[in-house]
């Protein structure tokens, strides 16, 4: 962390990181009071990945999520009112309704809904990137994916594909360690995904996922490559989810000194020790900030919880391209 | 009853980690319970001190049915 920064960029990425947090916890919630119905996988503790990330993209940059894309979403700047509308089901949901948790996503903030199916938006991705290329727009495609979608075929079609053309492709793999509930260790013999990059011949790079700042110059080098024609890249980002792949999952094939070693690297108390230490934040102000999104998340949830359902009329539209 | 079970179906609650009285901070396991596919934890939604529990250890019950009842004054 040797750059400078603009103070309230920095505050900016703390607030987006608390907003993830606080987002997902109050849903878990709404969950397990029986509230809101369907099924969810949480991203906390994967918040820097995902801000990260998208501070360092152009708003007509293209993202592609996955299952677990709430914090994709709130960090490429989805508002947490049209997500929340979106959970419960309401018309006035980002998909009006009838995309739900996994199916997050804004055409006008740079995000497709987002794929639940694990790997299946990386080709998108490619594809979105070949039109900006042949656009010459200046746009790059961002696919977030997890460790458990390396091993799918539609990777290995994606990322060659994207490398013999080279495409302005940024590739995010959002390293947890596992796959559901199994270990990386137990499905490939080399665990250091970036690695995989020069075997199709372009760059991969590991960053400690858990360190906001990291991950943003990470992606903006990333990114100037891939405006330059100089793409695709693959960004290996270490991190570690403090829930379960789902809701209904416990949990319990996290070792315990396992969670315990990556909870001291949370990336929010992490980032909140380097403002205050750096002198751009008191405690207070962050304390502040949280208390703020706190009030907002109560109103949106109130809101959300009101809005209008879909009526049957409205069945058939938006479904059918 | 958390909706914990992927196959719906009442859940059977295995053991009470708190009893009366005992104040619960939301997120704090209260109690295991076990659906069709593992035993797993119950995490209280709120804060407060628990009234009364409304489900003996060993009994089951569908999702959504109360299993406590705290008091109102947290």
């Amino acid at each position: 962390m040797i750059r400078s920064y603009e103070k309230e960029r920095l505050l900016g990425l703390y607030r987006r990181m608390v907003l993830i947090r606080e987002f997902e916890e109050r849903v878990r919630f709404l969950f397990l009071e029986g509230t809101m119905p369907g099924t969810i996988h949480q991203c906390q503790g994967q918040e820097a990945t995902a801000v990260g990330v998208c501070a360092a993209l152009r708003d007509d940059d293209f993202i592609v999520s996955t299952f677990r894309g709430h914090g994709h979403a709130l960090a490429k700047g989805l508002s947490p009112q049209s997500m929340l509308d979106e959970l419960f089901g309401a018309s006035t949901g980002c998909c009006r309704g009838k995309g739900g948790s996994m199916h997050m996503g804004d055409m006008s903030r740079g995000m497709i809904p987002a794929i639940a199916i694990v790997a299946g938006g990386i080709p998108l991705a490619a594809g979105m990137a070949l039109a900006f290329k042949m656009r010459q727009s200046g746009e790059i495609a961002v696919a977030f994916f997890g460790d458990g979608a390396v091993a799918e075929g539609a990777f290995h079609e994606a990322v060659n594909m994207a490398a013999i053309w080279n495409l302005p492709a940024l590739f995010v793999c959002e390293n947890n360690l596992y796959g559901a509930s199994t270990h990386i260790s137990k499905v490939m013999k080399n665990t250091k995904i970036s690695d995989r990059a020069a075997s199709y011949g372009f760059r991969g790079e590991t960053v400690d996922g858990n360190d906001v700042l990291a991950v943003l110059e990470a992606t903006e080098r990333a990114a100037a490559e891939c405006r330059r024609g100089e793409g695709p890249v693959l960004l290996e980002l270490l991190t570690y989810r403090r829930v379960g792949h789902s809701r209904r999952d416990p949990c319990h094939y996290q070792p315990k000194s396992e969670r315990e070693a990556w909870f001291s690297r949370d990336p929010i108390e992490r980032f909140a020790e380097y403002l205050v230490q750096g002198g751009y934040a008191t405690a207070e102000t962050l304390k502040q900030i949280r208390s703020e999104i706190d009030g907002e998340l109560t109103t949106c949830i109130e809101a959300a919880k009101a809005a209008p359902q879909p009526t049957a009329e409205q069945l058939l539209e938006d479904v059918f391209a | 009853m958390p909706d914990m079970a992927a196959t719906g179906g009442p859940i059977k609650l295995i053991r009470w980690l708190v009893a009366p009285g005992d104040t619960v901070r939301r997120g704090q396991v209260v109690a295991e319970i076990e659906t069709d596919k593992a035993v797993t934890e119950v995490e209280s939604t709120a804060d407060g001190k628990i009234d009364r529990l409304l489900l003996e250890e060993g009994e089951s019950a569908e999702a959504g049915t109360p299993i406590a009842a705290m008091e109102d004054n947290s």
